[in-house]
């Protein structure tokens, strides 16, 4: 008798909870009138209206080491603007990660999460770029702005003939909701060309990749570019990391072709740079690749072997800008670990603040009121000479920045850490 | 007077139909070696005693783990899947150990690194002797008169309990393994070398080995596991120890798992926790290849595919690796279902 009661009981209160929430989606998603935020304040005191700006970054496992500094600096960002005009604005992080690596239905369930709850108006990310091709159609007909601060595939923001899926098959809606700030890898791997050919004076370059969409792709751009200023291409391998561990065969055929440098179309949590440990006591040439080796697991993995290794980051760094100075300070009183910084952690904090600028013009131009999603995006597609720890920003039509900037990094030291080089600015 | 006529022609069909598909075999084997041939002369005799070489080494490697399986196999007929998680097992423990004996990467070099060396290979290959065995008292002894599936699934399923358990010790990360075996390498002629670390992991796999072939042909405990492998309970009735037999087996198969991981870990100074997964499939693919059940078998299937793989990666492009090892693994079987050595698994 007593546990039929129980049970009845426990029905009751599901039923009530289920009801809560639906009721709870529901109505937010299509009124956010003043009628609802004025009831709400009537019957308790305190819930004001509330702007949450997400961010969807791989935080665990093998690409922690990088998604995490990042995540780091878009919530620095955002909690320096708590309130505007009586509205909370508040930062919300998402993790894309499975098994420890980015993943790309993962981070398609984490924007589905985003547009259910009405709060959420804009978010920093992804990381990768093969999360963002499958995050791009679903948050495009949510109508939520995405802002990443490291995607570089070309293809998410502009037509070539080789691309596929091509920008438009990404949004459904025909209209743009997405933005990155990072140049894309029609400029990485032709900026670490240039650098191979006239900065190190090398011409024969052995390339290798993970075979990923960012790997891929900016080994194929690097390639191009090399061959076409008088650089030779001595040997290329395209690997499934998954079961390789074992890059001697790669590394012997370098050598016997007499490469002077190796470039690396891979990121540190696809064993970019255990080739480079793997090269010891065979093949001593410079070791170079894209942003995604610049790490400390790169490190790691290169053991020993860490001299004369170069990346490429798709961003400036904040450390150049005498505006910013204030700005890493602060960074760095909030956050005191060195881990906690990292090549993304201030193009990050730059996503955020673009993000939060439009949504307070948004609320502005909607008279003070909580904007749609929709506003926000028209208010950072209308951004313009907003100035960031490493750059400065407006938008084409595409998404793509006006004005990016692509900076070299090299190892010294032992123990080896990433020291910035020079930078320059690509239009 | 009809059927014997029937069956003669049975016989003299099979007869000329083996002959074709051997014919067959002899030409797609010899295409391969012109293919082969073709790029060695265009790249060299010094770049093909190099990438052999490595492969001796890789293959080193598969063997050591192979021998694990085929052991196994040829004593109670089940495939340890968890075998390839008790070799990753040992590149963690050993990593583990490193610092524990005050070795360091670039720092610790010479002849004094030996000793401290042996004892790491020591204590991860008895670690992981240790490990098999409790894993055969609590996930397959008690199966062992269940249906065959029974043990199959709680082998898959030690392999994702081992695989988990590192996974929480040392995160999901590549871990970077000291690169401590020395750099150096002797001439082979021409731009040709091999390494010290090459002649370490060779010598070590093939004394390991070696030592393992004499002690099952020479040894009591020896004669007992092929005694049980034969007829199990006939092996008993004779008064051998069937349990501890078979958990003698599981010992020195991981023994041997053990020392590979840990010379994985030197020689490709690097490890992750879910390496067991591919290592362990390629060391499985040698062991059927070499006829499971048959412990020279899987040294020699073990060191084909070692070569094999390096042989694809150094001449042609590594996406053929994978495609050419198990088309290769299609065509020993279809033509030779026993593998290279035959099995040595009696009939029951």
């Amino acid at each position: 008798m007593q546990r039929r009661w129980l049970s009845t009981t426990t029905i009751a209160i599901a039923v009530a909870l289920v009801a809560a929430a639906c009721g709870g989606g529901g109505t937010g998603a299509t009124t956010t009138g003043p009628a609802a935020t004025t009831a709400a304040a009537a019957t308790t005191a305190a819930p004001a209206a509330e702007i949450i700006i997400a961010s969807d970054l791989p935080t665990s496992g093998a690409d922690a080491s990088s998604g995490l500094p990042t995540q780091n600096g878009a919530a620095f960002a955002v909690s320096q603007t708590p309130t505007y005009k009586g509205i909370k604005i508040t930062f919300k992080p998402f993790d894309d990660t499975v098994n420890g690596v980015h993943d790309p239905q993962k981070g398609a369930q984490n924007v589905q999460q985003m547009l259910s709850d009405p709060k959420v108006l804009a978010m920093v990310g992804p990381f990768n770029s093969n999360v963002a091709r499958a995050e791009i159609p679903i948050a495009n007909q949510g109508q939520l702005a995405m802002m990443s601060p490291s995607n570089t595939n070309e293809c998410l923001t502009q037509l070539f003939p080789y691309c596929d899926p091509k920008p438009a098959a990404l949004r459904p809606t025909g209209k743009n909701n997405y933005f990155r700030i990072a140049a894309p890898d029609t400029v990485q791997g032709p900026a670490m060309a240039d650098y191979v050919i006239k900065t190190l004076k090398l011409t024969k370059v052995a390339v290798f990749s993970d075979n990923e969409t960012f790997g891929k792709g900016v080994a194929d751009n690097f390639v191009k570019r090399l061959t076409s200023t008088g650089g030779t291409l001595t040997n290329r391998q395209d690997f499934d990391m998954k079961t390789t561990s074992d890059f001697k065969a790669f590394i012997n055929a370098a050598k016997a072709a007499g490469a002077q440098a190796i470039y690396a179309g891979a990121t540190s949590a696809t064993k970019a740079c255990i080739v480079r440990s793997q090269m010891a006591g065979i093949l001593d040439v410079p070791f170079t690749g894209p942003d995604g080796i610049g790490d400390d697991q790169c490190l790691k993995d290169a053991g020993a072997n860490t001299a004369n290794m170069y990346f490429t980051n798709a961003a400036g760094d904040a450390a150049q800008n005498p505006d910013a100075a204030a700005t890493v300070a602060a960074f760095k009183v909030a956050y005191p670990k060195a881990s906690d910084l990292g090549a993304y952690t201030f193009p990050a904090y730059d996503c955020a603040l673009i993000l939060v600028d439009a949504v307070k013009r948004a609320i502005d131009a909607n008279g003070g009121k909580v904007p749609s999603r929709q506003q926000v995006i028209d208010a950072v597609q209308a951004t313009s000479g907003l100035k960031g720890t490493v750059g400065t920003y407006a938008f084409d039509a595409n998404g793509d920045p006006k004005s990016a900037t692509m900076a070299f990094w090299f190892t010294k030291g032992t123990p080896a850490v990433w020291t910035f080089q020079s930078q320059f600015s690509v239009q | 007077m009809v059927s014997s006529l029937a069956r003669v022609r049975g016989r003299l069909l099979a007869g000329s139909r083996g002959r074709v598909l051997n014919g067959i075999l002899l030409i797609l084997i010899a295409a391969a070696l012109v293919l082969v041939a073709t790029r060695a002369i265009a790249l060299g005799p010094a770049y093909f005693i190099q990438i052999v070489v490595y492969g001796l080494a890789d293959g080193s490697i598969y063997a050591l783990i192979a021998l694990g399986y085929t052991m196994v196999y040829g004593i109670v007929e089940l495939i340890n899947f968890a075998h390839g998680d008790v070799f990753t097992l040992g590149g963690f423990v050993s990593l583990w150990l490193i610092p524990i004996f005050g070795l360091e990467e670039a720092k610790s070099v010479g002849p004094g690194i030996i000793i401290p060396l042996v004892a790491i290979l020591v204590i991860s290959m008895l670690v992981c002797g240790v490990v098999n065995v409790a894993i055969e008292r609590v996930a397959y002894r008690p199966l062992r008169h269940a249906p065959r599936l029974a043990p199959l699934i709680t082998a898959v399923g030690m392999s994702f309990v081992l695989e988990g358990l590192m996974f929480l010790w040392r995160g999901p990360f590549n871990l970077h393994y000291p690169n401590l075996l020395p750099a150096d390498s002797i001439s082979l002629g021409g731009s040709a070398s091999i390494a010290y670390k090459d002649i370490a992991v060779i010598v070590i796999a093939l004394g390991l080995m070696t030592a393992l072939s004499l002690f099952v042909e020479r040894s009591k405990l020896g004669k007992a596991m092929r005694a049980t492998a034969q007829d199990r309970d006939a092996a008993g009735l004779m008064g051998i120890d069937i349990n501890r037999t078979i958990a003698a087996t599981f010992f020195i198969g991981a023994l041997l798992a053990g020392a590979g991981g840990m010379i994985y870990g030197l020689y490709f100074t690097s490890i992750a926790f879910d390496l067991g997964f591919s290592a362990g499939l390629y060391a499985f693919t040698a062991a059927v290849f070499g006829g499971i059940g048959n412990i020279q078998g899987a040294a020699i299937g073990g060191l084909l595919i070692g070569i094999v793989r390096v042989i694809v990666d150094g001449y042609f492009d590594s996406a053929w690796t994978d495609v050419v090892v198990f088309a290769l693994l299609v065509l020993v079987l279809v033509f030779r279902p026993t593998g290279i050595m035959g099995m040595r698994v009696p009939e029951k």
